[in-house]
């Protein structure tokens, strides 16, 4: 197999040059769906550099082991680990049930109760996180040939981590919830006014277009709405830690501390589409007499 | 044999930058080590090297990060080109003049991404560059300096550049 050999003549590198320059600027041009044939032209080259980096992934997690369970505090950490994941449990038990009991409230007189199913997760391992410093994200070690697709919800047992970008074969890019550039419809637990969260620059989140009218205030917990985006409704988000309302503003805005750390998050469950039912099949809809 | 060692470059930096650097970074930023590989390669390997290796390493990275692709490939072969360029006036460089220049190269690179991105409205000018490109920067050009310290240590740079580049 002949290999590609850089050392030619000077005329062939200026033409060389040239090609490739005009190949850029085409590239420049192209249409946002023919980039997307690039894209998927990367994927199995994704594939084959996933191999060292979740070898390196690998190599890390087995000194990060070493050191955390023989050289710093034996035993230590697996206990805190446990018991984190009991807290994570509780919580996430916790903003089911209130959920659930505010659910109750509201329909069980006018609705037949319908069961929400529970959504199909899949379970994935962080192996990375973004190779720049502009977004917040991380890697999982899953991907398209497990089912994995932009724009599905990723979370934790405690609440939700953010939202699958951009996937590979085996690996899946995930943007946190505390990323600026990140969206997800939330909900007031307590008052069910709705609104936008979005990451903020300081490492947290923040509920934008509360209406002005809300009673919201420190110490409520916000969920996800169900409406768009990956997410059934009811999982938890944050508490909101501040309101912001401003004079002749249109709608307020509250500060929430997320529910998960995401600078600690080791494995999350990826929720799979079409796998719970949609607002209006929740609410029992009627469905079209054939 | 070139081509083979640059995919295992471009496969180690991607696996490093993502997996390891993440532990090291400074003030919540870690250092492009793409950046300077794409520099070193440029200023020694001319401009068409550069501008490959950038593309191809930016394509890369874009794989592992919410940074689209486009714009990914074409900074990072943009900067190899300009460091080829950048190569062929110089003709000597001490590890002080590469400090700066990967400090200036990075400083601008870092001020244009965020309007190549189109970030959030939170993620202002002023924020990028006291949060992002400044500390960045720095790394970068202490990492850069260091290596190219090291080569120079061990190899004849100079010798190695008039007999390859025309």
């Amino acid at each position: 197999m002949r290999m590609v050999n850089f050392r030619l003549s000077y005329n062939a590198r200026r033409v060389a040059l040239a090609l490739t320059v005009i190949l850029v600027l085409g590239f420049l041009l192209l249409p946002g769906q023919l980039q997307t044939v690039f894209h998927a032209v990367g994927s199995p080259f994704g594939w084959i550099i996933s191999w060292p980096l979740q070898a390196v992934a690998g190599i890390h997690d087995r000194i990060a082991g070493v050191w955390g369970q023989y050289v710093a505090l034996q035993g230590v950490e697996e206990e805190n680990r446990h018991l984190r994941r009991e807290l994570d449990l509780l919580k996430e038990q916790n903003a089911q049930l209130r959920e659930s009991a505010a659910a109750t409230e509201r329909l069980a007189a006018l609705l037949e109760f319908k069961q929400q199913a529970l959504p199909t997760l899949v379970a994935a391992q962080v192996i990375g996180r973004d190779t720049g410093n502009w977004y917040k994200t991380i890697i999982l070690n899953k991907g398209m040939s497990d089912g994995l697709q932009s724009d599905q919800g990723v979370i934790t047992p405690a609440g939700v981590v953010g939202r699958i970008v951009k996937t590979t074969s085996s690996t899946s890019v995930v943007l946190l919830l505390t990323d600026p550039n990140n969206a997800i419809a939330g909900l007031i637990q307590r008052t069910r006014d709705e609104g936008i969260v979005e990451g903020t620059t300081h490492g947290t989140a923040q509920l934008k277009y509360i209406p002005l009218l809300s009673d919201a205030r420190p110490g409520d917990r916000v969920v996800t709405s169900g409406l768009v985006g990956g997410f059934p409704r009811g999982l938890a988000i944050g508490t909101i830690t501040r309101i912001d309302k401003e004079d002749e503003a249109l709608f307020q805005s509250a500060e929430l501390v997320p529910e998960v750390d995401p600078n600690h998050v080791e494995e999350v469950l990826v929720i799979l589409p079409t796998s719970f039912p949609t607002e209006g099949e929740r609410l029992g809809a009627p469905k079209t007499k054939r | 044999m070139k081509t083979l060692l640059y995919i295992a470059l471009i496969a180690g930096i991607t696996s490093i930058q993502s997996v390891l650097l993440p532990h090291v970074s400074l003030w919540g930023v870690k250092p492009d080590l793409g950046f300077v590989a794409i520099c070193l390669i440029g200023l020694f390997g001319g401009e068409l090297e550069g501008l490959l290796f950038g593309l191809a390493l930016g394509w890369a990275m874009s794989l592992f990060s919410a940074q689209d692709l486009l714009s990914a490939a074409i900074v990072k072969g943009g900067v190899g080109f300009i460091a080829g360029l950048a190569g062929r006036q110089v003709a000597y460089l001490s590890p002080l003049v590469l400090v700066l220049g990967l400090l200036v190269i990075s400083c601008l690179v870092g001020l244009i991404t965020p309007f190549v991105l189109r970030l959030s409205v939170q993620q202002n000018v002023w924020w990028a560059l006291w949060t992002v490109v400044l500390p960045q920067a720095a790394l970068d050009a202490i990492i850069g300096g260091s290596v190219y310290w090291l080569i120079n240590s061990y190899f004849n740079l100079e010798q190695w550049v008039s007999e390859y580049r025309i």
